[in-house]
């Protein structure tokens, strides 16, 4: 059942990548124009800057983007058609879900657009990069990103060895996480984790209460907001007074922004981060023996 | 009207259900705990999970649906006596909505991190700010009418302030919680948000329940009012500073919950004898139990991001208005 619908996820993908891989052998597109956070990030590192006219303006958010610092330098849009026009683009990417009224009418002036999904696994996200790298005539640039990825996550999978799992949550402000079938829960599987939203039942996206992380709290929690500079209601609720007690600090991940809001080559820098914090709970007798049981 | 011994038991009668609604209010959560368990692991100073539940999640939520709900219904009370108004009304005549931008104010511009007090200042100062412009411009006497508009104004500038404060906060969440500030909701509160907001809703409720006698003479007329001896400015100045007090301090901690001052003054006024001295502590204990009564119905939604309680009170709230405005029509036309 997972096989055929990965089957299925990789064909529709394939299936345009196909199509522009004839069009690259042409001329690799010069005036690339990226409307999406996670595309953005993929132009940046498949691409030289001159070749891109302009990038969401997402990407230049350090706590959303892995490559804020390089888009601070480059031109950005906000995603309309008047920006986009006349900037000439010879190739737009953009996400399967943003922008849609945009994409529409770009794609009624023919320009070009690669829409894509977000990736659910590493498998998957190896195939966005290669469909992505040919699509800006940059394949050998995409090998060699896919290669450094399976490196780092061939190194997380030797020190991941063992048979203790320990639970990890992702909490983002509000209560929001990641449950199974989702990128982070690909991640912790990676980095020898169990995904705690999923043992609560939790299929995708959605949120969890206070309450119930602190009834029965995880071995891990990981938060990747820095909320002191900029208040929201959402993260105060991280140090909720109950949730403080439940997961004391020792406990909690601080991961560096960006790494999992996109799937991309950078995803498996969490899973690196994730193995070593694994490391350190399987140090705690108590984490080590519960982690035998399961 | 009400047979005398149903009157003269309407207040025990009412404190008790209030005491059952706080009850049901501790033992309603996601997790399964024994409430019975927690509440003895918690006097004997258990660190247990158990404990923890009951005393950092649930006990903050009672505590402060029972206060805010208090509040709001009080208030409701002591605005429709003072400005002889049957629409008066926190949420409507836009008192929380300003509280709410004075919260907001404090809240994203980081100064709550710094001082934690700000919180309730800046909805105490925001309250503020509306009751008195109302009494200004709708005073004594003013006709429903001048009351509604004058209060519809405030009210929709000050969403509109709140709505321009949220979108300039850096924070991408941010603008997503304007549904928080404008609905309510006691969800993830804490044991600080209640210290922080306890003592001034409790300085305001006891201002307003002071003018209660006050009102009763206040409803024969202004000026037999003044001849009974009864200094109006200084009524006026108690109700509104009491109000602000209470109301800021409430919407500062669980957002603006609209329509709670509305429909326990009128549903409690038949058995008040239509004197305010008595319906001030009906209404004070009718808005307790409607806020513990709808925050209970809110989690009973099975997972998933709760609905907000401004939700629930409008559904209960906004066709006893209609049915108010056409009983009214005659005095607003």
């Amino acid at each position: 059942m997972r096989r055929r619908r990965l089957h299925k996820v990789l064909q529709t993908l394939l299936g345009p990548a196909l199509a522009f891989c004839a069009l690259s052998a042409e001329a690799a597109p010069q005036r690339v124009v990226s409307l999406n956070l996670c595309t953005d990030q993929l132009a940046v590192l498949l691409l030289p800057p001159e070749r891109i006219a302009a990038l969401s303006f997402l990407a230049r958010d350090p706590d959303l983007s892995y490559v804020a610092a390089r888009a601070r330098s480059l031109p950005v849009v906000q995603g309309s058609a008047e920006e986009i026009l006349p900037l000439k683009p010879d190739l737009v990417l953009a996400g399967t879900y943003t922008t849609r009224a945009t994409v529409a009418l770009l794609k009624a002036r023919g320009i070009p657009v690669l829409a894509l999904d977000m990736p659910n696994d590493f498998d998957t996200i190896r195939a966005q990069l290669r469909q992505v790298a040919a699509a800006l005539g940059e394949a050998a640039r995409g090998e060699a990103l896919i290669a450094e990825m399976d490196g780092r996550l061939a190194e997380a999978a030797d020190a991941a060895r063992g048979s203790a799992r320990p639970t990890a949550l992702t909490f983002a402000p509000g209560g929001f996480t990641a449950g199974g079938g989702t990128l982070s829960a690909a991640v912790m599987e990676a980095a020898g984790l169990s995904n705690y939203a999923a043992g609560k039942g939790l299929q995708g996206y959605g949120y969890l209460p206070v309450e119930s992380v602190a009834e029965a709290p995880p071995d891990l929690l990981v938060a990747d907001t820095d909320q002191e500079a900029r208040p929201s209601l959402a993260g105060r609720l991280l140090s909720h007074p109950a949730l403080d007690r439940a997961v004391p600090a020792g406990s909690r991940l601080k991961m560096e922004p960006g790494l999992v809001t996109c799937g991309g080559p950078f995803t498996a820098e969490a899973v690196t981060r994730l193995a070593e914090a694994r490391a350190r709970l399987l140090t705690r007798p108590q984490v080590a023996a519960r982690g035998q049981d399961r | 009207m009400a047979p005398p011994t149903l009157r003269l038991m309407v207040l025990p009668l009412l404190a008790l259900l209030v005491l059952a609604l706080f009850a049901l209010s501790l033992s309603v959560g996601p997790s399964a705990v024994s409430m019975r368990l927690a509440v003895g692991d918690w006097l004997a100073a258990g660190d247990s999970t158990a404990a923890v539940i009951f005393a950092e999640i649930r006990l903050p939520r009672a505590l402060l649906g029972l206060m805010v709900g208090a509040v709001l219904g009080l208030s409701g009370a002591a605005l429709q006596g003072l400005l002889r108004n049957p629409l008066a009304e926190p949420g409507l005549i836009g008192v929380s909505a300003s509280a709410s931008l004075g919260a907001v104010v404090a809240f994203y511009s980081g100064l709550v991190n710094t001082i934690p007090m700000a919180l309730p200042a800046g909805g105490i100062a925001g309250a503020l700010t509306a009751v008195a412009l109302l009494y200004a411009l709708a005073g004594r006497d003013a006709s429903v009418l001048t009351l509604i508009l004058a209060g519809t104004a405030i009210g929709s500038l000050a969403g509109a302030l709140t709505s321009l404060a949220l979108s300039l906060s850096p924070n991408p969440f941010a603008l997503t919680e304007i549904v928080f500030w404008m609905l309510g909701s006691l969800a993830d509160r804490s044991v600080e948000h209640v210290t922080l907001a306890a003592p001034f809703m409790a300085v305001g409720a006891l201002l307003l329940l002071s003018t209660g006698r006050a009102l009763d003479a206040l409803s024969l007329g202004e000026d037999t009012a003044r001849t009974l001896g009864f200094a109006t400015g200084a009524v006026a100045f108690r109700i509104v500073v009491g109000t602000a007090l209470a109301v800021g301090a409430a919407v500062a901690v669980t957002g603006a919950i609209g329509f709670v001052g509305l429909i326990v003054p009128h549903l409690l006024r038949p058995l008040a004898e239509n004197r305010p001295s008595r319906l001030l502590p009906l209404s004070l204990l009718g808005g307790a139990a409607l806020m513990l009564a709808a925050d209970v119905a809110v989690r009973l939604g099975g997972p998933g991001p709760e609905l907000k309680l401004g939700v629930v009170t409008a559904l209960l709230g906004a066709p006893f208005f209609l049915a108010l405005v056409l009983r009214t029509r005659r005095s607003v036309a």
